[in-house]
């Protein structure tokens, strides 16, 4: 095994780490990382941020939001945990969450923490989850990475993944909301500092590895990958070429506005508009006259011009609706 | 020749999958080891790689549905040869 030392907390640092070892860098042995984040919400990679995340909560405490490459639901990460990554060359393109969790499991056993595996691939303590495991297979490699909650804010946790219940429901992998808990529970008298290093410690003992530190070259290659890759959560979208957004606002005089769209490659391609607001608009009209216009303002305002001019929406201009398609919600 | 391409098993614990990207559009050439579609199940992303060479002809499943072990998900034409 070999381990990597990592001194960043960037989570999205992180990630494009973990993407140029598998990518670039393919060392042939199982590679092994510990690390913790500032104030951090990881997005699985299929997942929509609006429908998971509180994102005024987030933008007001400044806490960063990062997209992982590896599947499952959204989590937050501090100071007060840490992850662990695993990184292991195979010709199987197979799921196997097994090596990796009993190790940490052996490991906090060793340490005096009892947890169980679930059926999830989730940690539990007492009932509680405290880890979560992602994967994804990339080339020869298996990545599998998981969180340990020890002594994380489990306030600003709640805070962060409680949702607008007005958020239309997302078309993406939702997250499964679970009880979490801390496992200083079981170590009070540790801060969250001394048991990463314990872990660490433990796990290097169980298993004969060689240290590598990276190089200023693999320090630049990384962060040319996290400038292409993991820059932003918002333009870095799951669907590639394709998103699906959803939106709900009252505007005073119109009523309240639904409205959900789908983009592929730059054009809409499909639109719904529903709410309460006086019109005789036909929601099958308006998606004939919109779907196949260019994903650009000044497109979508003639075409809503051209809507609104035929069948008008008492109150509502197609200025104002097309700010609100356009409207950077997500940042 | 058309040749059917169908979901395969990819996970012990589940036959439902999240159908995520589709890295080939119908119409590109595609290699045996192409990566054609993404999917997630488990908590896993993994890539479905083409065990075809030929021309991607029609994708059936689109980005955000289920699909399931053994649903036809593409067709690709394949050489005679």
């Amino acid at each position: 095994m070999i381990t990597i030392p990592v001194s960043s907390h960037d989570a999205a640092q992180i990630f494009a780490l973990e993407y140029y070892l598998m990518t670039e860098k393919k060392f042939t042995d199982t590679i092994f990382m510990l690390w913790s984040t500032t104030p951090t919400v990881m997005l699985g990679k299929y997942q929509d941020a609006a429908s998971e995340v509180n994102l005024s909560y987030v933008k007001d405490h400044k806490i960063k939001i990062v997209r992982r490459r590896s599947g499952g639901g959204t989590i937050y990460t501090d100071e007060g945990g840490c992850q662990f990554t695993f990184i292991q060359p195979t010709t199987e393109k197979v799921i196997d969450f097994s090596t990796g969790m009993n190790l940490i499991v052996t490991a906090l056993a060793q340490l005096g923490i009892s947890v169980t595996i679930d059926g999830r691939n989730d940690l539990l303590a007492k009932g509680r989850k405290v880890s979560g495991n992602a994967q994804y297979l990339e080339g020869n490699y298996r990545l599998h990475h998981g969180s340990l909650l020890f002594n994380t804010d489990q306030a600003s946790m709640a805070r962060v993944l409680q949702v607008d219940p007005l958020k239309l429901a997302s078309k993406g992998i939702a997250s499964v909301r679970q009880r979490t808990g801390n496992l200083q529970q079981q170590r009070p008298d540790w801060s969250a500092t001394i048991f990463r290093r314990y872990l660490k410690q433990t796990i290097l003992e169980m298993i004969p590895h060689s240290i590598y530190h990276l190089t200023s070259a693999d320090k630049t290659c990384v962060s040319k990958i996290k400038q292409r890759k993991f820059k932003s959560p918002f333009t870095n979208k799951p669907f590639s070429d394709q998103f699906s957004c959803s939106k709900k606002k009252y505007l005073k005089g119109v009523g309240l506005l639904q409205l959900s769209f789908t983009v592929k490659e730059q054009r809409l391609t499909a639109i719904k508009l529903t709410g309460d607001f006086f019109s005789t608009l036909e929601p099958k009209s308006f998606s004939t006259a919109l779907v196949g216009t260019t994903f650009k303002p000044y497109p979508v305002f003639q075409a809503l011009s051209q809507v609104l001019t035929a069948t008008p929406i008492m109150g509502l201009t197609a200025e104002t609706l097309t700010a609100l398609i356009f409207e950077q919600q997500d940042n | 020749m058309i040749k059917e391409i169908h979901m395969p098993q990819l996970s012990a614990k589940s036959s439902q999958y999240f159908f995520g990207n589709w890295s080939k559009e119908p119409g590109e050439q595609v290699k045996r080891g192409d990566i054609l579609f993404e999917v997630e199940t488990d908590k896993v992303v993994s890539q479905v790689e083409s065990q075809e060479d030929g021309i991607l002809k029609e994708q059936k499943v689109k980005t955000g549905e289920t699909v399931t072990v053994n649903d036809l998900v593409a067709t690709i034409e394949v050489s005679e040869n």
